[in-house]
């Protein structure tokens, strides 16, 4: 009977079944899926969709993201404008959410993902009492928070639509929406088993 | 651990999703759950109704969805001009604005995926119940695992209170039936990601159609 070291186990993305890492071509032993197949990239596909994500980020916070139409003439504000107007009428708990969601999650991501892309490549000192895993994890799950104020566009601009009054998308809603897309891109190419901790 | 594990031992192992801590599966009672011991996520539970339990569940998720699309989710009175929006109601006016990638982004994050997402749990836990297909049990827990990331009903409930709290100074706003039935399906549908582990499902799809052969 053949038999496995700890370190050489890895989990199945797919089905969470504990399977035998075998390099560069795995197929899960339980749900015979293709996980971790990259035969000459490891790192750089995870770094394309990251750097897209960045470039995406930029036109997201210049252009407006909600142009408001009133009474013949337009009004567009940016997700920070849209912050600093929402605190300033006094709702500071949607100001923060929006400014959580819109401003700092993507940018903890890119910086996480940076953080991981670059240590599992070069030593960066004494890193080795930093959770990469759990950070990982983070990067996973805060993702799709930063799709709120893309949602909060599509519902005023589906709901405000008067020949008085209109709401319509901006074309930083393009650009954002694509960001977060690439973001999540990027965190589910990365490969894990890069991560090389003691468990 | 320093053991070496052999290959018929590997089902007795678990890692953890959220650290990749290994551990050796332990006996747990019915009801209860097991926890990593290094972070203290949940590893695995153990649920012997959790096929009935998941039927249930989902169905009633359906439903839900299906009648927060047909109702809608807001209204507000503007000039004395009335106005609604439901979550198709919004992505057409999305294209019809011309934006194109947006109103894809929305459709699939709120709408094909939670749809996809309740009507694959349906057929699965009915299959499993009547033990019937393994081969379509196989694809579908595949497919279920690749598209559960992007399902974000959740997040879509949060942007909707957050709309709501941004015209609230402006306008006269009403909150329609969908926006209740969608309440009920997020809270189901959180319960259901929580409570039901890919791994598990895939446990248990083993033991039934073993015992058939």
């Amino acid at each position: 009977m053949k038999s496995w070291k700890e370190e050489e186990l890895i989990r199945c993305p797919i089905c969470e079944a504990v399977t035998i890492d075998q390099g560069k071509k795995n197929i899960c032993r339980r749900c015979n899926s293709k996980i971790y197949q990259h035969q000459k990239f490891q790192t750089e596909k995870s770094w394309a969709f990251l750097i897209t994500a960045i470039i995406f980020y930029i036109p997201a916070n210049l252009y407006p993201m909600l142009v408001i139409k009133q009474f013949g003439h337009e009004e567009g504000s940016t997700i920070l404008g849209g912050v600093i107007v929402l605190w300033e009428m006094g709702s500071y708990p949607v100001a923060l959410i929006i400014l959580f969601a819109s401003v700092f999650v993507p940018l903890l991501k890119f910086l996480l993902l940076l953080y991981l892309l670059i240590s599992v490549k070069y030593s960066l000192g004494n890193d080795s009492k930093v959770d990469k895993h759990t950070l990982y994890y983070i990067t996973e799950v805060i993702g799709p928070w930063s799709m709120i104020d893309v949602f909060v566009v599509a519902i005023l601009a589906g709901l405000i639509h008067l020949s008085s009054m209109e709401m319509v998308a901006g074309t930083a809603s393009t650009a954002f929406a694509l960001s977060v897309f690439f973001t999540i891109m990027a965190a589910s190419s990365f490969d894990s088993r890069l991560i090389k901790e003691k468990r | 651990m320093k053991t070496k594990i052999t290959s018929d031992q590997l089902d007795e192992f678990i890692i953890c999703h959220k650290c990749h801590t290994l551990h050796k599966k332990a006996f747990i009672s019915n009801g209860s759950k097991a926890v990593c011991r290094h972070c203290k996520s949940v590893l695995y539970h153990r649920d012997d109704a959790l096929i009935d339990k998941g039927l249930a569940l989902s169905i009633t998720g359906l439903i839900l969805f299906i009648l927060a699309n047909v109702f809608p989710l807001i209204r507000v009175d503007i000039l004395g001009q009335e106005q609604v929006i439901t979550i198709l109601s919004m992505i057409s006016r999305l294209l019809e604005s011309g934006y194109y990638i947006v109103a894809l982004f929305v459709v699939y994050l709120v709408f094909i995926f939670p749809i996809m997402i309740f009507l694959i749990y349906v057929t699965l836990f009915f299959l499993l119940k009547t033990a019937q297909k393994e081969k379509l049990v196989q694809d579908l827990l595949i497919l279920l695992s690749k598209i559960l990331l992007w399902n974000m009903s959740d997040i879509f409930l949060i942007s909707i209170l957050v709309s709501l709290v941004k015209l609230m100074s402006m306008l006269e706003i009403h909150i329609g039936l969908s926006f209740w039935t969608l309440t009920l399906f997020v809270i189901i549908d959180l319960y259901m990601t929580r409570s039901i582990h890919i791994g598990e499902l895939w446990k248990i799809k083993e033991e039934i159609y073993r015992e058939q052969k």
